[in-house]
């Protein structure tokens, strides 16, 4: 065991399950489930730009998922409805992940390892990228938590937010920025398969036991850590990817929750 | 403290239309005056939630302008929100995430620069005062119609607002709870200018001050004496027997 394993898995769960929340209030299921498609061709794209120019493969693909991810806000603002906006993402990003992958596999294959974007995979991560991936994961944690207020009400009602003086719009773009961030940011950690479950499912436990809205971000984010924080412990020993323990954990206390 | 002035909400030449065929707004203008109670009257599907949307800046008029005691507010929400706030209809609230009435009026208060103990105790005060304190920590899933029109008029009261626009406010609420609502509504109308919607001209006509017949476009305008004529409301309605009973109780 090595701590650097917990400190990354539980960091990814932080993040990803403090987002969750603000998902749910801005029902942004759809875009949350369509994000890690994007996140994987943004560290497709971002692994060849990085061997191209020299450039650090993670920042490249933090980059290039933004304005990726801002083409779906500018559609929904353009008044297009937030299913075929999010067939339309979906289309696009995972016909071109596809396209993106086979570069990597067939141009740099001795030096890329997709499958740990695929699967996740926090044991091996090296100090530095456990660094990065802290530092991202406590900054996205800590602006959750400052702009959820907010969120929920424009959540509850946007037109009131808008009268109330919320920028709603710029609001959208700073979420989607959160998101996208969280998405690429722990897709190494969460791997592509598993990450919606991360952001969708702490909040749907949440909404079944909280009595109020601080405790559904409360009862979101502790849930979810200690699932992170479980997995890896559990993984050696049923020889599993912490990833898949994650989820099954998580999807336990959701069964759980529906016993209340 | 809450300085009692007259209130003046206008509309000048307003052109409102989503296409060709759906015009909600004809080149209409008024003037409403408050303190007191404007209610604006029209059937159902008759365009009155858009004529709220375009007073509140979040609809541009295609022509024409909205001012607050002379302030030009068109198409500007955050501008029209400095003056105004409001009360939107029952079902395009969402009620599916636990969040309780503290909450909601506690994050309408943020505008008001409020923080900590000062702004809870600012939310409570604000629904002690609407009459629902006692289920202020339930979620807004828990309540009833009434509960949450009340819970929704302390959220926009907490925005300090000298003008309040209510769209169908008993609508979704039991025959004792509409006439507790009314008279909350009156007891605000007091202090504030009021415009509420409702598609029923019976349960606004003996509290309100001035009416507005609406249907695409304003109708006629003035006093119950004025508006509460069969013809008159047979123009915006269609139908005669809910405006038979309207004259009844005149």
């Amino acid at each position: 065991m090595d701590l650097r394993w917990f400190l990354v898995m539980g960091g990814a769960a932080l993040a990803l399950s403090s987002m969750s929340p603000i998902v749910a209030a801005r029902r942004l299921g759809f875009f949350a489930s369509a994000l890690p498609h994007s996140a994987l061709l943004a560290v497709s794209l971002g692994y060849v730009l990085s061997r191209v120019l020299g450039l650090d493969p993670f920042a490249c693909s933090l980059l290039l998922s933004l304005p990726i991810s801002y083409t779906f806000t500018f559609l929904l603002h353009r008044g297009v409805d937030a299913e075929i906006a999010t067939s339309v993402f979906v289309a696009f990003t995972s016909s071109s992940s596809v396209a993106a992958m086979y570069l990597v596999l067939t141009r740099f294959p001795a030096e890329a390892s997709l499958w740990s974007y695929i699967l996740g995979d926090p044991l091996l991560v090296s100090w530095s990228e456990a660094l990065t991936i802290l530092l991202l994961a406590a900054l996205l944690t800590a602006a959750a938590v400052l702009v959820y207020e907010v969120e929920v009400m424009i959540g509850l009602d946007a037109d009131f937010a808008r009268v109330s003086g919320v920028r709603v719009e710029l609001r959208d773009y700073l979420l989607t920025t959160m998101l996208t961030l969280a998405s690429v940011g722990m897709l190494r950690v969460v791997g592509f398969v598993v990450q919606h479950v991360a952001i969708l499912l702490p909040a749907a436990i949440g909404t079944r036991v909280a009595r109020n809205a601080r405790q559904l971000m409360l009862v979101s984010v502790t849930l979810s850590f200690l699932a992170g924080i479980l997995s890896v412990a559990l993984a050696s020993v049923v020889d599993m990817p912490p990833s898949a323990v994650y989820g099954l954990l998580l999807m336990a206390a959701y069964v759980l929750s529906l016993l209340r | 403290m809450h300085v009692h002035r007259d209130i003046v909400l206008e509309g000048r030449n307003l052109v409102f239309a989503y296409g060709a065929d759906e015009v909600i707004l004809k080149g209409d203008s008024f003037e409403f005056r408050g303190p007191g109670l404007v209610t604006v009257l029209g059937p159902n599907g008759s365009g009155k939630t858009t004529f709220f949307k375009v007073l509140l800046g979040l609809l541009k008029p295609q022509e024409g302008r909205v001012l607050v005691n002379g302030v030009d507010v068109t198409g500007d929400p955050v501008k029209a929100g400095r003056f105004m706030s409001y009360v939107p209809q029952l079902s395009s609230l969402r009620r599916d995430i636990p969040v309780t009435p503290l909450e909601v009026v506690e994050a309408a208060l943020r505008s008001r620069g409020l923080h900590g103990r000062a702004r809870r105790g600012a939310a409570v005060k604000l629904l002690e005062e609407v009459g629902v304190s006692e289920v202020m920590s339930r979620t807004l899933g828990e309540l009833s119609g009434g509960q949450l029109q009340r819970v929704l008029i302390a959220r926009a009261l907490a925005r300090d607002t000298d003008i309040l626009l209510l769209d169908e406010p008993l609508s979704g609420v039991d025959p004792r709870g509409r006439e507790g609502l009314l008279e909350l509504v009156r007891e605000i109308a007091q202090r504030k200018l009021i415009v509420m919607t409702t598609h029923d001209p019976v349960q606004a006509l003996k509290r309100s001050d001035y009416f507005v017949v609406f249907n695409r476009g304003i109708v006629a305008q003035g006093s119950p004496y004025d508006i509460y004529k069969l013809d008159i409301l047979r123009k915006a309605y269609g139908t005669v027997l809910e405006i038979e009973k309207c004259l009844h109780v005149l």
